[in-house]
């Protein structure tokens, strides 16, 4: 029996193999982004806007530059931050109370950090001369950052992807599906899950 | 994270009970949210309500007898904000017991009148609360709106209008809780959780179980 041919055939299967996994190891460009726990919040009937929130995470560096869904869910995405308000991670000491516009913190109170509140007027109302600071939402023309090796939470009161021109409302148990464009990475395929609540 | 946070409240909402309990009547201390000093009076002012159905035909933006009017002032093409905030009032108030619950309503503001017409806001609040729970309170009467505002130190600014019509509304995201006598006993500030929000409104209501308000 002649070996000297299976074994040819063997080592030009192997090269191929080793070939074809070299070439699979090379289809994306750069590290791909994590994306963790995409969820959109179920919307009152009315409702012309939604928010679909998730967790990013680039390893080397990446840019979420644009989002989209399918015309039939709505006509537009964008990718918005939250700003303003008069705490800026939502955390506030309990038990604060305004004395003269100056939080005045209870002692016993654990929590670090959390500045005092802006504008506050300890008059009764009718003479509040600084409004409490606004909340609002901007637009991130340019995009969302990942820096390298940080996990960005998309969630409530923060960085979100607004879902304009509803089509219909989203009612729970609904799937969402979204393409992701990074800068990097390329586009990436996820589905939203609908909830009521954040968890 | 918010199941620590929760924890961590929790424990801090107990202790701040037990402590109230020793003291001689709970004082601010013992409450997630903020308060004024003084605190703010609402007194008697009203909005047109828009809900048919709800107790508060007089449209008052403070509660009655013995319970709380928990006002807030948004508008429905909110995305982010305004149902973060009322997906939060309505956990809390499920985690009420019933009797507790019955002495509450909620009465949201629009700062956006020219989209927020009673139809859109009634179909906006039942999807939150129960029908005969909710004011819908509107005017397109912005001098009227801003005076309400000022009272609660409330403020919202309109954005520009885009191309295909739709804009954006600014507005502060508190929520204030108000008693019979007009007097703004708490407000959270956006990103307060359901379980700070259900242990403050247990002990207002607690204080002001049995009176009959004015």
């Amino acid at each position: 029996m002649n070996l000297k041919k299976p074994a040819l055939i063997l080592s030009a299967i192997a090269c191929c193999g080793a070939l074809l996994a070299a070439c699979g190891s090379d289809d994306s460009s750069s590290d791909p982004v994590a994306v963790n726990d995409v969820w959109t919040r179920v919307t009152a009937p009315t409702a012309t806007m939604g928010a679909v929130y998730m967790n990013l995470e680039s390893a080397d560096g990446d840019r979420l530059v644009s989002v989209s869904v399918p015309a039939d869910v709505a006509g537009r995405a964008e990718i918005h931050e939250t700003v303003g308000g008069s705490e800026s991670e939502g955390d506030m000491d309990p038990g604060t109370t305004m004395e003269g516009g100056i939080a005045v913190e209870p002692a016993e109170d654990d929590d670090a950090g959390g500045d005092g509140m802006e504008g506050m007027d300890g008059a009764t109302g009718e003479d509040s001369s600084m409004p409490d600071a606004m909340m609002g939402m901007r637009e991130l023309e340019d995009g969302l950052e990942l820096p390298g090796g940080e996990e960005v939470s998309l969630e409530p009161g923060g960085y979100h992807i607004m879902l304009l021109e509803l089509k219909q409302p989203i009612a729970e148990g609904d799937t969402i599906p979204v393409t992701l464009e990074f800068e990097n990475a390329g586009e990436v395929k996820v589905e939203a899950e609908a909830r009521s609540t954040e968890s | 994270m918010r199941g620590s946070r929760l924890v961590v409240c929790l424990v801090a909402s107990v202790s701040a009970l037990v402590i109230a309990g020793c003291s001689s009547g709970g004082g601010t201390e013992d409450l997630n949210g903020m308060t004024r000093q003084p605190r703010t009076e609402v007194g008697n002012v009203s909005l047109p309500n828009e809900n048919p159905k709800s107790r508060n035909s007089e449209g008052a933006l403070k509660g009655s007898g013995d319970g709380l009017m928990l006002v807030y002032f948004g508008f429905t093409n909110c995305p982010d904000v305004c149902p973060t905030t009322l997906a939060d009032l309505r956990l809390a108030l499920e985690d009420l017991d019933p009797e507790q619950r019955g002495r509450l309503e909620v009465g949201m503001v629009t700062v956006d009148p020219e989209r927020d017409t009673g139809e859109v806001l009634n179909g906006y609040l039942s999807f939150f609360f129960p029908e005969d729970q909710f004011s819908s309170l509107r005017t397109t009467d912005e001098a009227e709106l801003a005076r309400v505002e000022k009272v609660f130190g409330a403020s919202h600014r309109i954005g520009k209008k885009q191309k295909d019509g739709s804009y954006d509304v600014d507005h502060s995201a508190l929520l204030y809780a108000v008693d019979s006598d007009g007097v703004v006993e708490v407000e959270w500030p956006f990103g307060t959780t359901a379980a700070d929000m259900r242990s403050d409104i247990e002990q207002l209501l607690d204080q002001r179980a049995g009176r009959s308000g004015s």
